[in-house]
């Protein structure tokens, strides 16, 4: 039994009004925040992917969760950063060159961010420089990048290529993933790993970076 | 020479050892979507005798019983020895178009083309009177290359460009031929519409302004061309292919408006092009809005666990009866997979016995949908026809939004192309792929066939003309699309 159970069900039934609420009365009541993010909101996520993996949920519910999640966040957000808790780890994600669908890599980002991580979204149609930047700027340990057309997969290729030019592949664990990308695309374009949902992304996510 | 034969026809045909079954097959009705990386598994045939030794993509598409079975992803494969292949009776069907037209009369003959990406129908017509003479079809040949447009885009730019023009005007050229043969005078124009990708890769256009954002090219106005120009012997035959709407609204839906005359209506009507690339416009004489929005393939059964397109063996129809869903297989055997207006019917009739929920889940406690046969639907091929239905749906509420009007306002919606003239109205409707009432909604046949046979007889180009009328949305540019997405997901709860 999750301990703040009206924050859990908000977010687990995408109700962004009561999670909202209810962050901003627990905050009030002086729980900390840090709490709140491990004891309610990650395992609401955790319950969302469940449901996804088990096709209880789709799209809709989890665009729906992540609104709620984020409702939360906002408040818990500047709390976090005032008390130094740590994320887990740190991202940095886009969709690639040539690409505008930003659906499916929203909600990885809302389930990377929901489980914890910090997550630098760089949005759409991201050339390979620009997540090289951000790699270097940011010292993320993962890049995540989605392609949802067979036609812009190559640029996930030409961006890892990128990386080793700039001379920090090693730096940063790469994940890729969207519709039409593979296992074995994955691996021959030489990423650390892939998974073909959102919910997956975040197992995969802390597994890269032993949490 | 080495002997292929097709089961269960028994044809035989000669073939020169090393030819790619991919060269030979897709004239005999089998498809390659993914332009034979292995990776769409839609291939998929049964070698009977002599299969070759499965590749890692078949070992990652079939089980061990079915690759000792012979089934194999024709894609990887060469014919090395005499072989026996089962592809079932596959058939192409073309939607033709007679419909009786008033026309201004020329001296002389024209013929009329819809150059789809999977299909071709051509038709010879008398300009005297509008007459159709002659009606000819054929598989698009460019589909070795590719199932969906942006493969076949995606080939182009990787220097496939002139393979995939040239064997697109070879068969238009060698259709052209035949049809003038039969000509009771000159032909003298030659109408042709097609999509934004066809009409780029067959005037050989460069296709990359269709490959990244924003997806608009500055080339997609009409082209005019000489037969000769084209490798055709046509007598000085002009050939006019037809203007794009914007982005990837082609030429076929300019054809469309000219054979729906849309333009010319009072009150607001939608023209919808359901296909794997979804192509809409909404309008009237004030004006006219148009939008891609690709659905994906699901309508045309791609993408679906037992998916297969319209052919013989495949459930086309399915309705609820006595608390199970009952199938209609096209030519009459037992069924092999299901094709897109058949997962429509099959998803309607689930929601109506409750088998499957409003948000696309299946009721507790069930695991699939039985079809008989062996065959069912799994909850993720509900989830499937889910994006595609709700890809369709979200743009035309964004269309309508946009046009500042309820669905509800929308006096009459056409339905061209061939999936929008087989698939069952009130199961579409049913679905919420139609957010409109069943009686306002008509499948109007091949639109760009007719509005081509239209454009023979428009010697001042109005189309031209129409094309400045139409305003071209770009969905991703719209504020709420995801929302309206999100929400056309769902099932409508009755
Ligand atoms: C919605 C949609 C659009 C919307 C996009 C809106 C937006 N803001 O994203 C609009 C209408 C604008 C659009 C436009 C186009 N689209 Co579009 N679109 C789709 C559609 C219907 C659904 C895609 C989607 O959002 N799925 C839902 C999300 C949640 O799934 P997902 O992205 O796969 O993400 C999941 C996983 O893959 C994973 N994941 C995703 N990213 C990552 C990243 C990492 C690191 C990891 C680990 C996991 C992961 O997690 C997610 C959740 O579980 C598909 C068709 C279909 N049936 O799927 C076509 C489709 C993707 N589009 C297609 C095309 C061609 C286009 C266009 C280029 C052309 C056109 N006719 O309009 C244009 C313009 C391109 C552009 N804007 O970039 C094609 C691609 C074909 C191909 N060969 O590549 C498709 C497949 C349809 C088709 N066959 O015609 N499209
Ligand atoms: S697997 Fe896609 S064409 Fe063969």
């Amino acid at each position: 039994m999750p301990r703040y159970q009206d924050l859990y069900d908000a977010v687990v039934d995408g109700d962004a009004k009561t999670a909202k609420s209810a962050t901003e009365r627990l905050l009030q009541q002086g729980v900390d925040a840090g709490e709140l993010l491990s004891d309610a909101l990650i395992p609401a996520m955790d319950e969302v992917g469940r449901r996804f993996e088990c096709n209880e949920y789709f799209v809709p519910e989890l665009l729906i969760a992540a609104r709620a999640m984020k409702a939360a966040m906002e408040l818990i957000r500047p709390k976090l950063a005032a008390t130094g808790v740590q994320p887990v780890a740190t991202v940095v994600i886009g969709t690639v060159k040539g690409d505008l669908h930003d659906i499916g890599k929203n909600l990885v980002a809302a389930m990377l961010e929901g489980g914890g991580f910090a997550v630098h979204d760089l949005g759409v149609d991201v050339p390979p420089e620009r997540f090289v930047g951000a790699v270097q700027e940011k010292k993320p340990e993962i890049l995540a990048m989605s392609a949802l057309l067979t036609t812009t997969m190559p640029a996930m290729r030409e961006t890892i290529q990128a990386l080793i030019a700039a001379g920090i592949r090693d730096q940063v664990k790469v994940i890729v993933g969207g519709a039409p990308v593979t296992e074995s695309f994955a691996r021959d374009i030489g990423a650390d790993g892939y998974s073909d949902t959102a919910s997956a992304a975040v197992q995969l996510a802390r597994r890269l970076v032993g949490k | 020479m080495l002997q292929l034969t097709l089961l269960p026809s028994g044809q035989r045909l000669a073939v020169a050892a090393g030819t790619a079954l991919a060269d030979l097959l897709f004239a005999h009705g089998v498809e390659f979507p993914c332009g034979g990386r292995g990776a769409c598994c839609a291939c998929r045939v049964r070698i009977a005798r002599a299969a070759p030794p499965p590749t890692a993509a078949d070992r990652r598409a079939f089980s061990e019983a079915q690759l000792a079975a012979g089934w194999r992803l024709a894609c990887q494969h060469r014919v090395l020895a005499d072989i026996e292949l089962e592809i079932g009776d596959w058939t192409a069907p073309v939607l033709a178009d007679a419909t009786p037209l008033a026309v201004v009369p020329r001296p002389d003959c024209g013929i009329a083309i819809d150059l789809g990406t999977t299909t071709i129908a051509a038709q010879l017509v008398d300009r005297r009177c509008g007459a159709v003479l002659a009606t000819r079809t054929a598989l698009n040949p460019q589909a070795r290359h590719g199932a969906d447009i942006m493969s076949r885009l995606d080939a182009a730019a990787r220097g496939a460009a002139e393979a995939l023009r040239d064997a697109v005007r070879g068969e238009l050229g060698r259709l052209c031929r035949e049809l003038a043969a039969l000509a009771p005078a000159p032909v003298r124009l030659v109408a042709v519409a097609g999509n934004t990708a066809m009409h780029h890769l067959f005037a050989g256009l460069d296709p990359r302004p269709l490959l990244s954002p924003p997806y608009r090219s500055p080339h997609d106005g009409e082209r005019v061309f000489r037969d000769a120009e084209l490798g055709w012997d046509l007598n000085g035959a002009e050939v006019r292919l037809l203007p794009c709407l914007g982005g990837f609204v082609g030429g076929d839906l300019t054809a469309g408006l000219l054979a729906t005359a849309l333009h010319q209506r009072e009150g607001p009507a939608l023209l919808v092009d359901l296909g794997t690339n979804g192509e809409l416009v909404l309008g009237d004489r004030q004006g006219l809005l148009a939008a891609s929005t690709a659905a994906g393939p699901a309508f045309e059964g791609a993408g679906i666990s037992i998916g297969m397109r319209a052919a013989s063996g495949a459930i086309s129809a399915v309705e609820a009866c006595d608390g199970g869903l009952r199938c209609t297989v096209l030519g009459g055997g037992p069924a092999r997979g299901i094709c897109g207006s058949g997962l429509v019917d099959a998803v309607a009739a689930a929601l109506t016995l409750g088998w499957v929920l409003p948000n696309g889940r299946l009721a507790p406690g069930r695991r699939e949908l039985p079809l008989g046969d062996g065959l069912a639907l799994t909850a993720r091929d509900v989830r499937q026809l889910q994006l595609a239905k709700g890809a369709i749906a979200a743009g035309i509420v964004m269309l309508c939004a946009q046009r500042g009007i309820a669905p509800s306002a929308v006096e009459r919606v056409l339905l061209a192309g061939a999936f929008g003239n087989y698939v069952r109205i009130p199961s579409a409707v049913r679905i919420g792929l139609l957010p409109f009432a069943v009686e306002r909604i008509a499948a109007v046949g091949n639109t760009a066939l007719r509005g081509a046979r239209l454009a023979l007889h428009d010697d001042d180009a109005a189309y031209t003309a129409l094309r400045a009328r139409v305003a071209h949305l770009e969905l991703h540019r719209l504020p709420g699309y995801e929302e309206a997405f999100a929400q056309a997901m769902a099932f409508p709860a009755s």
